[in-house]
């Protein structure tokens, strides 16, 4: 900013981009007072929004998600424990989340992101709190063994909104899940039946022939709004986040209660009404995710 | 859920019944053998390619490979300023780095840093890349092996030349990469993850086919001279058509946004 007399008036005379990076606050508030983004989106409209099931050959479930261009891909591996006394028929899920060096121009390798475990803690408790998977599902033969259901997901690229398409994601890995066929031998130990012998020179029977697919109850799907001045807007980008810094995440299930809200600091203290704005766009948000997740589903059954 | 016991429990994958196990082809002293690979294909026959650019917007440059299973992102950062306190230097500094996910193999929780491929992929690329055009500055290139499908750092290192080349890093000229096993007296090209588990001997090169140059040559294990003149030529063949999927992937990328 070597320029003295740097006024408003400048703003004519500069080149857009130049004005973009050296008042990227002001060229943003030029475009908020029109109701617009830099992207031509109005204020609360998200991103185009896609997800695509069974990327990855090697898990048992997978999905991959893009938000804009933020893309975010999650695999689930199915592997056997030992259930803790004081849960004998219940599984478990461990979710993590990576942000590897290809994601972004901020992280290097051996320097992880600090948002990664942030994202990752968000993401074990919202799964978890939202009721969608019923533990007792994921046991196999009770107090003895039980599946261990390991979620990663990796950003691929970071754009904004990280934990909403991480979430979709999830979630579409879980309802892609194909949970391998075992059975128990004499040694106590499951070992996989393959799919080509039918069970007919089988010695033992396979203990989830029935349990081969999660049934998902109240799904949630989340928003991340911008808070700025009296404005909002709906899944921003990795450039208006550096800009404006208030952060509002709301997670609703499918059918609209409330499963969790973030609001973690920022300079704009949220009013009520902001809070019932946020809200009010997360229901829209989630009926648009709902329909997505939906098709998706029913594409890969046809094919 | 999983925070609940402290400590992680200790977990396993179910194990196949042993009936079922891959087993190595059987043995042959013949060249001719009636064995076919696990994907029909020939033994000189490579996997389809597919490759495109731009797969990661906030990278300078990136491209995403898939051959078979074996799929790959590579990101280009920079040139930008180096970060490490380093001894100042006219030419450019290339830094590699190749990770594995987590479900990238068939067991879990192998997913890391893989130092020797980070070497390797840097050793492969150094001398295509024309490090005196960026002075002082440091180029990243980043890859994560989305799944290990076999011959991931042939893919790896083709794969990184051309998210250079997307970035528009100067280099001499694009870099292809191609493995071949040796099992018995046979060579098989590309091979996939089952067929390297197998194998006797490994061969590895990466070339700049237009300038007929080796950047990396890897031979591993046991090897006859006639079948590693064999193996070398196979390479340096495949290399060479490799190059021209990779440069047509370039072309397409760039032939829309001229009109």
């Amino acid at each position: 900013m070597g320029v003295p007399d740097a006024s408003g008036d400048l703003s004519s005379e500069m080149e857009v981009d130049a004005f973009r990076r050296l008042f990227p606050l002001r060229y943003f508030e030029r475009h908020l007072s029109e109701s617009i983004r830099p992207d031509a989106r109005p204020l609360g409209r998200a991103r185009d929004t896609t997800l695509a099931l069974g990327a990855v050959a090697s898990a048992h479930g997978s999905a991959l998600a893009k938000i804009g261009s933020t893309t975010m891909l999650a695999a689930i591996k199915m592997e056997v424990m030992t259930p803790s006394t004081e849960s004998p028929e219940e599984g478990s899920i461990a979710i993590d989340f990576h942000m590897p060096p290809i994601c972004s121009p901020i992280v290097r390798p051996g320097r992880p992101a600090e948002a990664a475990p942030v994202i990752s803690k968000q993401l074990s408790d919202t799964i978890s709190s939202s009721g969608m998977i019923n533990l007792k599902e994921l046991s196999l033969v009770s107090g003895k063994a039980a599946w261990m259901a390991y979620l990663d997901i990796y950003c691929l690229d970071a754009d904004g909104a990280l934990f909403d398409a991480a979430l979709l994601s999830a979630v579409g890995a879980f309802s892609h899940l194909q949970i391998p066929i075992v059975s128990l031998n004499d040694d106590g130990k499951i070992v996989l039946v393959s799919e080509e012998d039918d069970g007919t020179k089988l010695e033992d029977e396979p203990v989830n022939k029935e349990k081969r697919k999660l049934t998902l109850s109240s799904i949630p799907f989340s928003l991340t709004c911008i808070l700025h001045k009296n404005y909002i807007l709906a899944d921003p980008t990795a450039e208006e986040e550096s800009i404006m810094e208030t952060l509002v995440t709301v997670v609703l299930d499918s059918s609209s209660r409330l499963v969790s809200f973030y609001k973690p600091g920022g300079p704009v203290l949220a009013q009520t009404s902001a809070v019932q704005d946020c809200v009010a766009l997360t229901r829209q948000r989630v009926k648009d995710l709902q329909d997505i997740l939906d098709e998706t589903i029913s594409g890969m059954e046809i094919d | 859920m999983a925070s609940k016991g402290g400590a992680a429990p200790s977990t396993y994958t179910p194990a196949r019944t042993p009936t079922n196990k891959a087993q190595r082809p059987p043995f042959f002293t013949d060249s001719d053998v009636d064995w076919t690979r696990s994907d029909g294909r020939g033994f000189h026959q490579c996997r389809s390619a597919f490759f495109r650019t731009g797969a990661v917007n906030s990278a300078a440059g990136s491209a995403y490979a898939e051959f078979g299973n074996t799929k790959v992102i590579v990101s280009v950062f920079g040139p930008r300023e180096s970060k490490k306190a380093i001894m100042y230097s006219d030419k450019g500094r290339l830094n590699c780095n190749v990770s594995y996910t987590t479900f990238a193999t068939t067991v879990h929780g192998q997913g890391s840093d893989n130092k020797e491929f980070s070497t390797m992929l840097h050793k492969a690329l150094e001398g295509a890349v024309m490090l005196e055009t960026f002075p002082k500055t440091t180029v990243d290139v980043f890859a994560l092996v989305l799944e290990s499908g076999g011959s991931d750092l042939p893919v790896v290192i083709s794969c990184a030349s051309l998210a250079l080349a997307d970035a528009g890093i100067m280099m001499y000229d694009l870099v292809a990469g191609v493995s071949v096993s040796c099992l018995g007296r046979n060579l098989i090209i590309d091979p996939i993850l089952e067929e390297e588990s197998f194998q006797d001997g490994s061969l590895m090169i990466t070339c700049m086919p237009s300038h007929y140059e080796v950047t990396q040559l890897t031979i591993t294990g046991e090897w006859s001279t006639a079948n590693l003149n064999e193996a070398m030529q196979l390479c340096l063949d495949a290399c060479s058509k490799l190059a021209k999927i990779m440069r047509s992937c370039l072309k397409d990328a760039a032939s829309p946004s001229k009109d």
